[in-house]
């Protein structure tokens, strides 16, 4: 798969409590685009609205959504895509994402993240849908690596396998969200470098950093709740070297911040991704190198 | 190639595993059954021996957990939304009724922003005849609703017609406008929680609108002729005449200079504030 053509750098998850002053240019020469949840503006006017439409003009977009259920059953709703449809052509993101996972069956809506299990047939399944989502999208897409903590069902390959399996099937890309693969490794004792050696780097078309928290004594979660660990950092250089500019965002959804110090957060970040991209480019001119001298 | 449809069924079941996570998040026993003897519970929901050993791997907790997870986002939406009825409800008994809400009907809507509506949607009969719930709080949730719903309505602010108001020609209405008549006088409630004051019973026909500039919810209060008249302006999109007699008909009384005098006001009031847009 070709990585499609969109912005890279660092962004920023775009949430309401910071609209008014990303629109008025909080975060001009701060990201290099926004990431938003099409639900959140779908079917919606009024402040959030207006505010999106001159944020719109300041920023690129990258549309991350929640609800498609990639891993439910049934028909998908066809209002929903049609708007969704309609909304990525006004934000003019090159590609729309969702998550590795169910989030509903029989027309009821959990509005979580549940995890299917890591098999042939979910993957098929799964595959299945992505490539009917992204023929009426009319735009390619890409799945993200959720933090599951229990499994969904008895699977025949680890997580990395399956993911790897749904990407080629449905041709898609991989929004790698680095955050959920150490999530994953804590709390089921799992090796994160193994996890990252098997998931189709050459599919990454964007990068999710993040932070967690624990929950129960043996359990952490995935609640956007906390800055990204160091961990999450040297994940995200080891993945940003192998696969060079992608778009790297940030996100928060819980105990939000002032805006200041999530820019604070960011500025740490982007120090961490071009470290990443500089020793990507020295690897690239070393294999080059290698591969003139083996001629 | 050709697209394929993306609406069209094609499997007709979810896998074994994913159906049962599906039922540990809405039926209100799974806690005290996973408590109890979780393999039991799990071969009940039709699970065999290895997706059975695969859920509980990570021990019943963790399935406890997502229904957590699940419920407590859902929850934190409604109470969101309508934040004093939720807490005049109480909290044991809004765990109580949304536990209801989930096994017997549960979200539809692919908008988090919808689950509020549809929980007060199911839950109203229900409180209408429980004897524990206060005979407004219903009333209370809606209203409390409507704020947002105005608020984020998808229309609104549409340009005037540049047309002036004329009797015989129905009238263009900001498309965020609701019309929502309460038993009770909640708009004089504090705005607070905790707070525990009964509202006082009075008969509260208000119209309510979406400002153009703040995008905040405004609300007026209309007499019983202004409640009739706008009520066919708006939801029966009549024209301005028929309107006028139809509602000093459903109220007895004779279309004369003062109720003329009363509406022209109405109207020009309305006007000021974007929410008529000239005759259509």
């Amino acid at each position: 798969m070709e990585r499609p053509h969109g912005p890279t750098g660092v962004g920023l998850g775009l949430r309401s409590r910071y609209l008014e002053r990303v629109a008025e240019g909080a975060l001009e020469g701060v990201v290099d685009f926004l990431e938003i949840s099409p639900e959140n503006f779908m079917h919606r006017g009024g402040r959030s609205h207006a505010l999106l439409e001159r944020i719109a003009d300041r920023h690129p977009i990258l549309s991350h959504g929640l609800m498609l259920s990639l891993g439910g059953t049934g028909p998908f709703d066809p209002a929903y895509l049609d708007t969704l449809r309609d909304f990525l052509s006004r934000t003019g993101s090159p590609w729309h994402s969702d998550h590795l996972c169910f989030s509903g069956l029989e027309g009821t809506l959990l509005h979580d993240l549940l995890p299917v299990p890591f098999s042939t047939a979910s993957a098929r399944h799964v595959a299945e849908r992505v490539m009917r989502v992204r023929d009426h999208l009319g735009r390619p897409m890409a799945v993200e690596n959720i933090s599951w903590y229990a499994h969904g069902g008895a699977s025949d390959r680890d997580e990395a396998e399956f993911i790897a399996e749904v990407c080629g099937r449905a041709d898609c890309g991989l929004l790698l969200d680095v955050n959920n693969c150490w999530v994953n490794a804590k709390n089921h004792g799992t090796d994160v470098m193994d996890f990252l050696s098997k998931v189709p780097l050459d599919r990454v078309i964007q990068i999710h950093v993040a932070g967690h928290e624990r929950y129960d004594d043996d359990l952490y979660v995935d609640t956007h709740g906390a800055r990204a660990e160091p961990r999450v950092h040297e994940l995200l250089a080891w993945v940003v070297e192998r696969t060079g500019p992608v778009p790297v965002l940030l996100e928060r959804d819980n105990n939000l911040p002032p805006l200041e110090e999530l820019v604070d957060e960011l500025a740490g970040i982007r120090a961490t991704y071009e470290a990443a991209i500089a020793r990507h480019r020295q690897r690239s001119i070393h294999t080059e190198h290698t591969s003139h001298a083996t001629r | 190639m050709r697209p394929v449809d993306a609406t069209a069924e094609t499997v007709p079941e979810a896998a074994p595993g994913v159906l049962a996570l599906f039922r540990i998040c809405v039926d209100p026993d799974a806690p005290a059954r996973l408590a109890a003897d979780a393999d039991r519970y799990l071969a009940d929901l039709g699970l065999g021996p290895s997706d059975r050993a695969a859920l509980l791997a990570t021990g019943p907790r963790r399935l406890v957990t997502y229904r957590r997870l699940v419920h407590n986002r859902l929850r934190n939406a409604t109470r969101g939304l309508m934040p004093r009825t939720v807490a005049r409800r109480g909290d044991a008994a809004f765990g109580a009724d949304f536990d209801g809400f989930m096994a017997e009907r549960g979200p539809k809507s692919p908008y988090l922003r919808d689950v509020p509506g549809e929980f007060l949607a199911w839950v109203a009969p229900r409180w209408a005849d429980a004897p524990d719930v206060p005979p407004y709080l219903a009333q209370l949730g809606r209203y409390e609703l409507l704020d947002y719903e105005v608020a984020n309505e998808p229309s609104g602010g549409e340009p005037h017609t540049g047309r002036p108001l004329a009797l015989d020609r129905p009238l263009r209405v900001d498309g965020s406008v609701r019309l929502a008549r309460f038993d009770y006088g909640f708009h004089r409630l504090p705005r607070n929680p905790k707070d525990r004051t009964v509202p006082e019973q009075a008969d509260t026909p208000l119209l309510v609108y979406r400002d153009r500039t703040a995008y905040k919810a405004r609300y007026l209060l209309l007499s019983s002729f202004g409640w009739e008249l706008m009520r066919r302006i708006v939801e029966d999109g009549s024209a301005v005449e028929p309107a006028l007699r139809e509602a000093c008909a459903a109220l007895g009384r004779p279309l004369d200079d003062h109720h003329l005098a009363v509406a022209a006001e109405l109207f020009a009031d309305l006007e000021g504030r974007g929410v008529l847009l000239g005759a259509r």
